[in-house]
């Protein structure tokens, strides 16, 4: 496998504003269905302007991220559209698709180009809708209604899902697309040697420990803890709850609450040159967020264990890069579209002690009350999944824990390092590390 | 050689109608890439050569297909799991292996028994054939 020395970046990039909409199924509520794509990114990018204290006439740039604008949205070119709904009519975007990973490679598009001299400001956002299609849903034909939406039906969204894969090899292979539900499982349980049954348990305390996250995060989709819908069912113990047929296996050790809830939303973040903030963002009452570092790797399915060989690679490439040390971190983010992503990737990143993960995770430490957290907002399968959306998610959920503002769900330790593991796009890894300004 | 601009997928596809397993091998460092494509990943060189591949591997990991790894297709291959293959000329990816049942991956893990040895065959889809593999007779 190649690998990547990284350069510093040709000067200090810092994440000043963030904002996010709450993620959500638009279409099955009254007050949400019909929001389009400018309101739902417009939403997210005004937000965060008003949250780094500048107006739209401070940004020079903007990127777009939507993972799947044709099916999703109706569009080829669904970043152009756009620019009038947050006041950037005129200024120049580029809208980039790299599946689940594009929020997180939205921060790299936007770090680049401010580290690289070019822009002083720019904005960058995501927007998904994860759960519905233009109306009717049944075709991708134009003319669309101009703001009617439907329910994304399962067997449209596993169909398009295949668009995700090598269309020469991995396809026809069978195996590269079926690996992605259990592949890093078998890993874990193989090379760490826990049994079947220990990482059943693992798996089941990953969802409960992000139930817990989003019950405590008003943007969250899911927010009723298993433990009271285990009681609700009948049950006492709310593991007997999780290995019962109210959650059943799924995949070869997936089960159903270990895979994402698809739904939409939009999310964004304004990255400015360091240097620049005391010109460009006068009225900044925070603390700014540092771009440490960026590293990126990708594997197409064909390539055995390519989540955890990308992972290794991207988190070697940022340490390297910044010389910082895994007990450094403070907060770690894992995109757990499938669950297990969120124990071998902080494992990787040396955030958990290698074979000692899964034990932190069934010990609640995981939680956002624990001394490990992860995935505070309540990761892919509580806080929800706009597919491009969910990575600046991330990054506003990090930027909020590390300015200790999330209320009931803050970290105990006010975190100073955080490290955020992208993955999607069948497969593209990044590894941001984030640090507090002093 | 010279770098061209050749039909590399569509001789693999028909290589396997005529049940042959075709790769690419490095001319510089001799490193095969399956599935076969232009360059070689292994040390950079711009040009790979047909080589025609024995079929013999070894799988190093199992995984039994589930309600959302499978499909109504893959029934005709009867009991079949998925996993990393390894070539006997090296190349290593993501395969389906024909014959393991779960209980043959529990007599197989519980002894201590990967890699298993494995040779490749081909499976009729829809239109064409591809590659898929099976346990070796013990």
């Amino acid at each position: 496998m190649n690998h990547t020395k990284l350069n510093k970046y040709a000067r200090s990039v810092s994440i000043i504003g963030v904002g996010c909409t709450p993620f959500m199924y638009t279409v099955d509520n009254p007050e949400t269905n019909g929001l389009t794509e400018g309101e739902m990114f417009g939403y997210a990018a005004l937000k965060a302007m008003e949250d780094a204290g500048i107006t739209a006439k401070d940004v020079d740039f903007y990127f777009h991220g939507e993972a799947s604008p044709l099916n999703g949205s109706n569009y080829l070119t669904p970043g152009v559209q756009i620019a009038n709904w947050f006041g950037m009519k005129g200024k120049a975007n580029i809208h980039h698709s790299e599946a689940c990973c594009t929020g997180y490679l939205a921060i790299e598009e936007a770090a680049n180009a401010v580290a690289s001299g070019k822009y002083n400001c720019v904005l960058t956002g995501c927007v998904e809708f994860g759960d519905s299609t233009p109306s009717p849903a049944d075709n991708v034909e134009s003319p669309k209604h101009p703001y009617k939406r439907d329910k994304m039906t399962m067997e449209k969204f596993l169909k398009t899902t295949a668009w995700l894969y090598d269309r020469n090899y991995a396809r026809s292979f069978m195996a590269p697309m079926e690996l992605i539900y259990d592949d890093a499982a078998e890993d874990y349980v193989r090379t760490r040697g826990i049994s079947a049954q220990e990482m059943d348990d693992t798996l089941n305390w990953m969802a409960i420990n992000n139930r817990r996250n989003a019950a405590k995060n008003p943007l969250a989709l899911e927010r009723k803890e298993f433990a009271e819908i285990a009681k609700e069912k009948g049950f006492d113990d709310v593991m007997a709850y999780m290995r019962s047929p109210y959650n059943p296996k799924m995949g070869d050790f997936l089960r159903m609450e270990g895979v994402e809830r698809k739904c939409d939303g939009a999310a964004a973040a304004i990255v400015c040159a360091t240097e620049m903030i005391p010109q460009i963002a006068k009225n900044l009452k925070h603390k700014p967020i540092e771009v440490l570092g960026i590293g990126c790797s990708a594997l197409e399915a064909t390539n055995p264990h390519f989540e955890i060989r990308a992972t290794e690679e991207a988190v070697r490439q940022v340490y390297e890069l910044t010389g910082v040390k895994p007990e450094e971190l403070d907060l770690f983010f894992a995109n757990d579209f499938i669950i297990t992503s969120h124990l071998v990737s902080a494992e990787i990143a040396g955030y958990l002690p290698y074979g000692e993960g899964w034990k932190y995770i069934c010990e609640g430490r995981t939680a956002y009350d624990g001394d490990k957290p992860i995935n505070t907002n309540g990761g892919r399968t509580s806080f929800g999944h706009a597919h491009a959306a969910s990575g600046l998610a991330d990054i506003y959920e990090a930027c909020m824990q590390m300015r200790g503002e999330c209320g009931e769900r803050q970290v105990k330790k006010l975190p100073k390092t955080t490290m955020l593991r992208g993955y999607g796009g069948a497969q593209n890894v990044a590894a941001v590390l984030l640090r507090t300004m002093d | 050689m010279a770098i061209k601009l050749e039909k590399v997928v569509e001789k693999f596809y028909q290589g396997l109608e005529e049940g042959k397993f075709l790769g690419r091998k490095c001319p510089v460092c001799g490193a095969v890439e399956f599935p076969p494509v232009y360059a070689c990943n292994t040390c950079g060189n711009l040009e790979t050569e047909w080589v025609e591949l024995s079929g013999k591997g070894k799988m190093k990991s199992i995984v039994m297909p589930a309600a959302l790894s499978t499909k109504p297709e893959y029934a005709q291959m009867g009991a079949f799991a998925y996993g990393e293959v390894e070539l006997e000329e090296g190349a290593c990816f993501n395969a389906v292996v024909k014959g393991i049942t779960k209980k043959k991956r529990r007599e197989i893990m519980e002894n201590n028994k990967l890699p298993v040895p494995v040779h490749a065959e081909t499976f009729q889809r829809d239109g064409y054939k591809t590659i898929v593999f099976a346990l070796d007779e013990e």
